[in-house]
C-alpha cells in the first residue's frame, strides 16, 4: 500500500485524508467503514457482503455480542432489557467507584473525613458519591428483577441451567458487594450495619473455633478496626469485582452460547430453538440492538443522574462509635429479610438457612427439570415463585423496628421526630425559625411555619405512643388520644399498639447554648396511675440534640429517601 | 429506530444539561457543606463536653457552675473555656502564657489530647490513655473555639480598675465596689474555686505544692522579694501581673520565666468579684 505521502502527492491532501481516516475507522471498529457506519445509522440496507457481520468476527468487544438475535426476543417483553441493564450497572459502579477510590482511604483515621472532603470540598463529589450509592441499589433491584423474570419465563430450564447458576451467584455478589461498599464511610450506619451482619457470621452452624476463625478473618481484629476496614475495602475493590468480572463472562458466554430463549408460547414444548433463527426472523444487532441498548443506557443514566441530584441522598451519619449502638440498627432493604427471620427463630438456625437457600437456587433447575416452560403447564412452580416473593416481601417488613423491636415509648417518640441519626423533621427547622422557649406538641407557633409543622410531627408521634386515662390538666387530650388500655405488668396500650404512655406531658425545650447553636431538648413527664407520687417516665434533660447554625440539615430534608 | 434515536439523543442531552447545572451550582454547595461540616463538628462536640468536661469546666464553659454526675453543684477545678484569653484573636494570651507554639486549635487539641500535667487536666486521647478517638478530641476542640463570638472578642475584657497600690485597693469605693474587712474563711474558698491550690498546694502542708512555690510563709517571705514592697504589696502585684516578678523556687527547682507559668488572666477573672481579692490576701497574709 502507498504511504500517506505518496497518496498525497497522487490525490492531494484532501482526499488523501479522508483516505487515511477511513482506513483507521475502518481498522478501529474491526471492518466498518465511515460510510458503513453512517448507513448503518440512519438505517439503510447494508452492502453485500455485510461489513457490519465482521466486527463480531474479528473485533474484541464484539466478539462477546451475537450477531443477529431473535425478533421475538428483541421488544420489552420477554427480557425486559434486564441483562442489559445489570451489565450496564457493574459498569456505572465500576466508573463512579473508580472515581470515589481517589478521594478515599481506608483507614479509621481519615475515611470519615475524607466523605466530608467528597461532599464538601471536591467538585461533583457528593453527586458522584449519590451516583454510586443509588446505583448500587438499583443494581440489586435490576439483578433481582432479571432473577425474577428468567424464573417467570422459564429460561433456566435445560440448556440453560448453568446460565442459571452462574445468575445466582452473580446475584448473591452484587448483593455482597453493595453491602461492602457499606462499611467504608466509616460511619454509625456502616459500623453498626457491618457489626450486625458479624455477629450473624459468628453464629454460623459450624465449629465454634471455625466461626471465631471467619470472623477473625472478615474483620481482621478481635474487633472491628482498621484490619476491618481494610479488609472490606479490598473486598469491595478488588476481590468481589474480580469474581464478578469472572462469573459475567461465563454468564455472558453462556447466554451467547444458546441464545436468548423464546417467549415460553413460541416454540414447540421441549424445543429450543433461539439458535436456530429464520433469515425473515433475525434482528441484526447492528444497527439495531446496539441503537436499543444505547437508548436504554442513555435513559438509566439520564434516571440515576437526575435521581442523585434531586431526589435521593447517600446517607451520612455521624462518626462511628463502637461504644453508642443507634436505636433501630437495621440491615439494608435488600437484607432486611434475614433481619426479619432473626426475630423469629434462633439465630444459628437463620444463618444456616441463607447459604442453603443459595445452594437451593443454584441446584433448582437441575431438580425442577419439567419440560414445558408455558405459564400453563407450571402453575405449582409460578404459584411457589409467587409465595416466595409474598413471604420476602413479608420478611422485609419483619425486618423494619416497627416489627416486634419497641423501646420505651418516650423514646419511640424521640425515635420519630429527633433521632440520634441523620436529619429529621425538628433539625431540618431552620436555624434562624429554632427561637428560644418551651413548645407543646401541636403548638401552632405564629409566623414559624417550620416548627408549627415539626411541632405536628411531634404529636403525630405522641398520637402514636400515647393515650388518655384520667386526662392530665396540663396537656388536655379528651377525644384526641385514644383511650387507654390497661394491659399486664402495669403497661398501657392505645388503638395503634401496646406501647403507650398514659397521661403523659411533652415539650420541646430550645435553649440558647452558644451564640450559633442552640439545644433541642425533648421532655416527657407520666405519672404512674398505680404508684401515686411515682414517675412512670421521667426523662429530664437526657433527650437533647444540637443544632448549629451552619449544619445545613434543611437541605437534606429536600430528598425523598430523607425521615423529615 | 429513528425515534429511538431521538429519545436517546434527547436522554443524553438532558443528562449533560443536568450535569452542567450541577457544575454551575456547584461552588455554593460546596460551601454549604463546609460549613455543614464544621457546625456538625461543633454539634458532636457539645456532646463530648457536656458528658465529659463540663463538671469542671462548667455548664457555660466559664468555670462558674459545675454539677457532679447526680446534678449536686460542685466547685468548679477547670478554667475557663468561654474566656477571651483562649479563644479570642489569633495568638491569645494563654497560649503565650504558657509558650506553646502554634495555633489556638492546636493548643486546645494538644491539651485536650495530652492534659496539663499537675492539674486535675487528664490526657483526654486514647494516645495516652485517655478515652477519646482524634476525631472526637478535634470536635471538643471545634465546640471550644465556638465561643469565641463578636460579642466576646469584641474588647479586651477587663472591666474593674485595680489600682496600683493595695493600699489604695483596700480603701476603695466606686459605684459598684466597696471594699469591706477581709474575710479569710472565704479567702480559702475562693483558693480553691480558682484553683490555686492545684499549683500551689495546701497552704498548711509545706511541700504540697505541684508547680508554683508553696504559700504557707507567703507573710514572711513576700516582703524580701522586691525592694520597697510588703508581702501584701507584692502578692496583689504576682496575682494581677504574674510576670513582672519571677518567685524564685517552685516545687520542681527555680521557678522559670518571664512569663511566668502562673495563670495570666487573674486580673480578668476576679475583676467582677474584687472583694475576693480582698478575702484572699487576708487569707494568705493574715490582713
Amino acid at each position: 500500500m502507498a504511504t500517506f505521502f505518496e497518496q498525497v502527492s497522487e490525490m492531494g491532501v484532501k482526499q488523501a485524508v479522508i483516505t487515511k481516516a477511513d482506513e483507521v475507522v475502518e481498522r478501529l471498529t474491526a471492518g466498518m467503514n465511515i460510510s458503513d457506519i453512517r448507513s448503518a445509522l440512519r438505517g439503510d440496507e447494508p452492502r453485500r457482503p455485510n461489513p457490519r457481520l465482521r466486527p463480531h468476527a474479528d473485533s474484541f468487544w464484539f466478539h462477546i455480542r451475537p450477531s443477529f438475535y431473535h425478533t421475538e426476543v428483541t421488544h420489552i417483553y420477554p427480557t425486559f432489557r434486564l441483562g442489559w441493564l445489570s451489565t450496564f450497572m457493574f459498569v456505572w459502579e465500576t466508573i463512579t467507584g473508580i472515581i470515589l477510590m481517589v478521594f478515599y482511604t481506608p483507614s479509621p483515621l481519615v475515611a470519615y473525613d475524607n466523605m466530608w472532603n467528597i461532599l464538601g470540598n471536591v467538585p461533583l463529589g457528593q453527586l458522584m458519591r449519590n451516583m454510586h450509592r443509588l446505583g448500587a441499589e438499583v443494581m440489586v433491584l435490576v439483578v433481582a428483577l432479571h432473577m425474577l423474570r428468567t424464573f417467570i419465563t422459564g429460561s433456566y430450564k435445560k440448556p440453560r441451567q448453568f446460565t442459571w447458576a452462574t445468575g445466582v451467584i452473580l446475584l448473591t455478589f452484587t448483593a455482597l458487594l453493595s453491602f461492602s461498599g457499606y462499611l467504608l464511610p466509616w460511619d454509625q450506619l456502616a459500623y453498626w450495619a457491618l457489626t450486625v451482619f458479624l455477629s450473624g457470621a459468628e453464629a454460623a452452624p459450624a465449629p465454634p473455633e471455625l466461626n471465631a476463625n471467619v470472623l477473625l478473618i472478615l474483620q481482621g481484629a478481635p474487633s472491628l478496626g482498621a484490619g476491618g476496614l481494610l479488609r472490606w475495602y479490598l473486598f469491595h475493590v478488588l476481590l468481589l469485582p474480580l469474581l464478578t468480572a469472572i462469573f459475567f463472562f461465563v454468564h455472558y458466554y453462556k447466554v451467547v452460547l444458546y441464545g436468548i430463549s423464546l417467549p415460553p408460547g413460541r416454540e414447540e414444548i421441549g424445543e429450543d430453538t433461539a439458535k436456530r433463527v429464520p433469515k425473515d426472523e433475525r434482528t441484526y444487532f447492528t444497527p439495531d440492538i446496539l441503537t436499543s441498548e444505547l437508548l436504554w443506557t442513555a435513559l438509566i443514566t439520564l434516571f440515576l443522574t437526575a435521581g442523585s441530584l434531586w431526589f435521593w441522598d447517600a446517607p451520612l451519619e455521624h462518626h462511628a462509635d463502637p461504644i453508642v449502638t443507634p436505636l433501630h440498627v437495621v440491615a439494608p432493604w435488600y437484607l432486611a429479610w434475614s433481619q426479619g427471620w432473626l426475630k423469629l427463630a434462633d439465630k444459628t438456625i437463620v444463618i444456616g438457612f441463607i447459604p442453603l437457600l443459595i445452594v437451593m437456587f443454584v441446584v433448582m433447575p437441575y431438580v425442577e427439570v419439567g419440560k414445558s416452560r408455558r405459564y400453563a403447564d407450571r402453575r405449582v412452580g409460578l404459584t411457589v415463585a409467587c409465595l416466595f416473593f409474598t413471604a420476602m416481601l413479608v420478611s422485609n417488613w419483619m425486618g423494619s423496628p416497627e416489627f416486634r423491636v419497641q423501646s420505651s415509648p418516650e423514646l419511640e417518640v424521640a425515635q420519630e421526630v429527633m433521632p440520634q441519626e441523620g436529619a429529621n423533621v425538628l433539625l431540618g427547622v431552620p436555624y434562624e425559625y429554632l427561637q428560644t422557649g418551651i413548645y407543646l406538641p401541636g403548638e401552632e407557633i405564629s409566623d414559624n411555619p417550620y416548627l408549627t409543622r415539626a411541632l405536628e410531627e411531634f404529636e403525630a408521634a405522641m398520637q402514636n405512643h400515647s393515650c388518655v386515662l384520667n386526662g392530665n390538666p396540663d396537656m388536655p387530650r379528651e377525644g384526641i388520644w385514644d383511650d387507654c388500655r390497661e394491659l399486664e405488668g402495669g403497661r398501657f396500650g392505645n388503638d395503634f399498639g401496646d406501647n403507650a404512655m398514659p397521661d403523659p406531658f411533652a415539650a420541646l425545650r430550645i435553649t440558647q447554648e452558644q451564640a450559633n447553636m442552640v439545644r433541642l431538648t425533648l421532655m416527657f413527664e407520666v405519672l404512674d396511675p398505680n404508684n401515686p407520687g411515682e414517675y412512670l417516665v421521667q426523662s429530664g434533660d437526657s433527650i437533647y440534640a444540637f443544632r448549629h447554625e451552619g449544619s445545613f440539615y434543611e437541605e437534606e430534608c429536600r430528598f425523598l429517601n430523607k425521615d423529615c | 429506530m429513528q425515534v429511538k434515536v431521538v429519545i436517546g439523543t434527547i436522554a443524553f442531552m438532558l443528562t449533560m444539561i443536568i450535569l452542567g447545572y450541577a457544575a454551575l451550582r456547584e461552588p455554593e454547595r460546596l460551601e454549604h457543606f463546609t460549613a455543614a461540616r464544621e457546625g456538625r463538628m461543633v454539634e458532636t462536640g457539645a456532646k463530648l463536653y457536656f458528658d465529659n468536661c463540663a463538671t469542671c469546666h462548667g455548664v457555660d464553659g466559664t468555670a462558674q457552675e459545675c454539677y457532679d454526675s447526680l446534678g449536686n453543684p460542685i466547685d468548679c477545678q477547670g478554667l475557663p473555656l468561654n474566656n477571651y484569653f483562649l479563644v479570642c484573636g489569633d495568638t491569645p494570651a494563654r497560649l503565650e502564657q504558657t509558650l506553646f507554639e502554634g495555633t489556638k486549635e492546636q493548643f486546645i487539641e494538644r491539651t485536650v489530647s495530652a492534659g496539663r500535667s499537675g492539674t486535675a487536666m487528664i490526657p483526654w486521647s486514647e494516645r495516652y490513655g485517655g478515652p477519646m478517638r482524634d476525631d472526637q478530641v478535634k470536635n471538643v476542640a471545634a465546640f471550644v473555639l465556638n465561643f469565641a463570638n463578636e460579642e466576646l472578642c469584641a474588647a479586651e475584657p477587663i472591666s474593674f480598675n485595680w489600682p496600683d497600690s493595695v493600699d489604695d485597693f483596700f480603701v476603695m469605693e466606686t459605684e459598684d465596689f466597696v471594699a469591706a474587712a477581709g474575710d479569710p474563711e472565704n479567702g480559702a474558698a475562693v483558693y480553691t474555686s480558682f484553683a490555686c491550690n492545684s499549683c500551689h498546694g495546701n497552704v498548711d502542708e509545706a511541700g504540697s505544692n505541684q508547680i508554683g512555690p508553696w504559700l504557707g510563709d507567703i507573710e514572711e517571705v513576700g516582703a524580701t522579694r522586691v525592694e520597697g514592697e510588703t508581702a501584701v504589696q507584692y502578692v496583689y502585684n504576682s496575682i494581677l501581673h504574674p510576670n513582672d516578678h519571677i518567685a524564685p523556687d517552685c516545687a520542681t527547682g527555680p521557678c522559670i520565666g518571664p512569663p511566668s507559668a502562673m495563670v495570666q488572666d487573674l486580673a480578668f477573672r476576679m475583676s467582677n468579684y474584687p472583694q475576693y481579692m480582698v478575702d484572699l490576701l487576708a487569707y494568705l497574709i493574715g490582713e
